[in-house]
């Protein structure tokens, strides 16, 4: 194996429980999400966007759907003879089984995967955020500034930054304090949750947290705080552009309804930094005779015969005649039957709403209508 | 069952389609929105279980091997068989029609014979169907056939463009006529030949490989079990610019797209990944077929749009083909236009063809 400089490590274990149903089967990092993309897409496209061509993706809740949908990573060009992607779930040894206990520990237990690769350096990802980074421009700085730990940050609205893990900065952006969701915020520079790290400097780190009884075994609650505690020289990379972590219902709904603007904040559809997907061979969309469509993405497979409107709609998603949907998401293969009525939801992924059915949020009951995963919405 | 092999042709004539052809063969003609030809015979033969498939080329076959790579789309970039380029000849002497020329067969003798292969699927790339071959091969076992050549019963669909089979109570085919219209059995351009006989064929004509494989098929009738096989799905052969226009049109039928695209079998093609459609607020598409990548904020009906088209404001396109990257500006109007790729039609222009002359706009070009 040749030596690399820089290997990622992509966190894509996490069950992303706030986004309720449409994680009941689906792991949040392959979450469908713009239409064609899953969330990991965007991580994974700025890696191969910043010439990183080793990542190391941690899965560990529900993977089914993420591990078909990376393959051997040929969809990101990482399908290379020298790196590539590599699906790292927990596994035995001979002392036993476990899975992993914290982001920290995820890592750790694959130290020698990265030994492997012998790289210098080692960023650490998620992998549900959306974001378009040169990682490149990062590592410049991690190396200009001669850093330990390089953790990526981005100034948030002061009312909102007791809400992340707040780094307070020198004037040299070196990092002073590191504060998770405080209540009373001495900085509103948010860390992204990516880090680059001295590969020796993270390894050591790692084996020593390992045997720390009480440790959480996480980057943001231990690490750093360690990290900071021996002196080490922890900077500060300020990310201007645009990020958002689809934490909840509420922000996967509007981020994604941003991108039907005219020019949207996060711009999925430029050429350069491009987002790269795990694209189905489905033919063209079929607007039928009667259909109309406006204001929407609509993705190949799908067969509209019925009215859309604002909406957002996956690959393979049918719409039956006299149907309409409207500001809504529709995951991929959900079907609308004729004359149904589907109003600020989201549906997963081959759910169905049965026709004549009326799905619709924007009540006092629910904001945003939502069924999971091959549910059936049916006429009351 | 007998295994089988692939060969598909794509060297033959393409003068009928105009500019459509002026820098591609016929089997590199987008088509169907997201497609190409040769997509259509590739595919039947890997969804057919087929894994070792030669691609004939025609002598400018740029386009052609951008396309098809080394066959991984298809399946078919595999350590054991997968996708064999086979250098077709330069025809200098056009051989009228033909679609299967001996000489091409005789250049690659060695792609028929390194393989324990029973059987050989040949097919054009001018006719778009969806089909699996296996059950073409089952019925040719069964007969006892030596070759079975598949066609399409049509009551009065035949042109006179492509040859029709007359075929006994058995099916089996006692004369290959040419010229015929009204009611035939029009054939597909695509047959099953006993790989042994193949082989024999190119070892007795080996001196006049200027003939096509079915014209000798046809001398042989009586001494060789020739059959039929009938086909009974969506079948349509594209033979010049006008039928590539109708047969565009044909696809915005819910029910060929249905049998064509949708079933279980599906037509694999170079996959591009481009962004999802995105239709603006004042964007509408009726009867359309519509591709990734494309950005819609005026009016499309009955039409096919290929990917990384973009049509604005107040444009209006009816009953036309816009293959890849394609721009309208402002105020555009086209009924009857197949623009080529990277096409740039500026604002304000109106372009109008008819369905026999559907006008074209050249690759690249830019009408003010």
């Amino acid at each position: 194996m040749s030596k690399k400089e820089c290997v990622a490590m992509l966190l894509a274990g996490g069950q992303g429980s706030r986004l309720l149903a449409l994680t009941k089967k689906n792991a949040k990092p392959a979450v469908a999400f713009g239409g064609k993309y899953r969330i990991i897409d965007f991580s994974l496209s700025n890696c191969v966007n910043s010439g990183i061509d080793t990542v190391g993706v941690l899965t560990q809740y529900r993977p089914m759907i993420l591990n078909r949908y990376l393959g051997n990573g040929e969809a990101w060009d990482l399908d290379t003879p020298d790196g590539g992607v590599h699906v790292l779930p927990p596994y035995a040894t001979e002392a036993g089984g476990r899975w992993y206990n914290g982001t920290a520990d995820a890592i750790y237990r694959n130290i020698d995967f990265i030994d492997n690769y012998d790289p210098e350096y080692v960023v650490i990802l998620s992998g549900d955020h959306l974001y378009k980074m040169d990682y490149n421009e990062m590592l410049e700085f991690h190396k200009e500034r001669n850093a330990d730990l390089t953790v990526s940050v981005i100034p948030v609205p002061w009312e909102e930054a007791s809400r992340f893990g707040v780094m307070s900065v020198d004037d040299d952006k070196n990092i002073t304090r590191f504060a998770e969701k405080p209540k009373e915020p001495e900085s509103n520079l948010a860390s992204m949750g990516l880090y680059i790290f001295n590969w020796d400097v993270l390894r050591r780190a790692l084996e020593e947290d390992h045997v720390i009884a009480d440790s959480d075994h996480d980057f943001g609650k231990n690490l750093i705080p360690k990290l900071l505690g021996e002196g080490k020289k922890l900077c500060a990379y300020t990310f201007r552009g645009y990020w958002q972590d689809v934490g909840t219902i509420d922000s996967y709904y509007s981020s994604q309804m941003a991108l039907l603007e005219e020019n949207p904040e996060f711009d999925i559809f430029e050429d350069n930094m491009r987002i790269f997907s795990n694209s189905n061979v489905e033919p063209p969309h079929y607007a039928g005779e009667n259909a109309v469509i406006s204001g929407s993405l609509v993705c190949n497979g799908c067969i509209i015969l019925g009215t859309v409107k604002h909406s957002i709609l996956s690959p393979g998603v049918y719409v039956g005649a006299d149907a309409l949907v409207e500001d809504s998401i529709l995951l991929p293969n959900v079907r609308v039957e004729a004359g149904a009525r589907v109003f600020q939801a989201i549906a997963g992924e081959g759910a169905v709403v049965e026709a004549g059915a009326c799905f619709a949020g924007g009540n006092a009951k629910e904001k945003i209508a939502l069924i999971g995963d091959s549910e059936h919405f049916k006429s009351l | 069952m007998k295994r089988m092999m692939g060969l598909v042709c794509t060297n033959y004539t393409d003068g009928d389609f105009g500019l459509l052809t002026k820098d591609r063969p016929i089997a590199s003609i987008p088509y169907g929105g997201r497609y190409r030809l040769v997509d259509f015979p590739l595919s039947n033969m890997v969804n057919s279980g087929i894994t070792t498939v030669g691609l004939i080329t025609p002598h400018r076959y740029r386009s052609l091997l951008d396309h098809v790579g080394n066959g991984k789309e298809w399946a078919l970039g595999r350590r054991v068989g997968g996708m064999f380029i086979l250098p077709g000849s330069i025809y200098g002497m056009r051989n009228s029609n033909g679609k299967f020329l001996l000489r091409d067969l005789l250049g690659n003798h060695s792609f028929f014979e390194r393989t324990a292969r029973e059987l050989v699927v040949i097919s054009a790339s001018s006719t778009v169907f969806n089909i699996d071959f296996r059950q073409v091969a089952e019925a040719h076992e069964k007969s006892g056939a030596s070759i079975t050549l598949l066609y399409k019963h049509m009551d009065d669909g035949a042109s006179g463009k492509s040859p029709s089979l007359v075929c006994d109570d058995t099916n089996r085919v006692t004369a290959v006529n040419t010229g015929e219209t009204g009611a035939a059995n029009v054939f597909m351009d695509t047959m099953i030949i006993d790989r042994e006989l193949l082989l024999r064929f190119l070892d007795w004509y080996k001196n006049q490989s200027y003939l096509d494989l079915l014209d000798i098929i046809r001398e042989d009738l009586e001494q060789i079990r020739v059959y039929g096989y009938a086909f009974d799905g969506y079948v349509r052969s594209i033979t010049n610019a006008t039928d590539y226009m109708s047969a565009s049109m044909e696809l915005l039928n819910p029910q060929v797209i249905k049998e064509l695209f949708m079933g279980e079998r599906q037509i694999h093609t170079k996959v591009q990944d481009a962004h999802p459609a995105k239709y603006g607020p004042n964007g509408s598409s009726r009867n359309a077929m519509i591709a990734t990548g494309c950005v819609i904020k005026g009016t499309i009906e009955n039409t096919i749009v290929f990917r990384g088209c973009t049509v604005e404001e107040g444009a209006v396109v009816r009953n036309s083909v816009l293959l890849p990257n394609t721009v309208l500006e402002e105020g555009v109007v086209l009924d009857r236009v197949i623009c080529d790729k990277f096409s740039h039609i500026s604002k304000g222009v109106t372009l109008t063809g008819t369905v026999e002359r559907p006008l074209i706009v050249n690759l690249r070009e830019t009408k003010k």
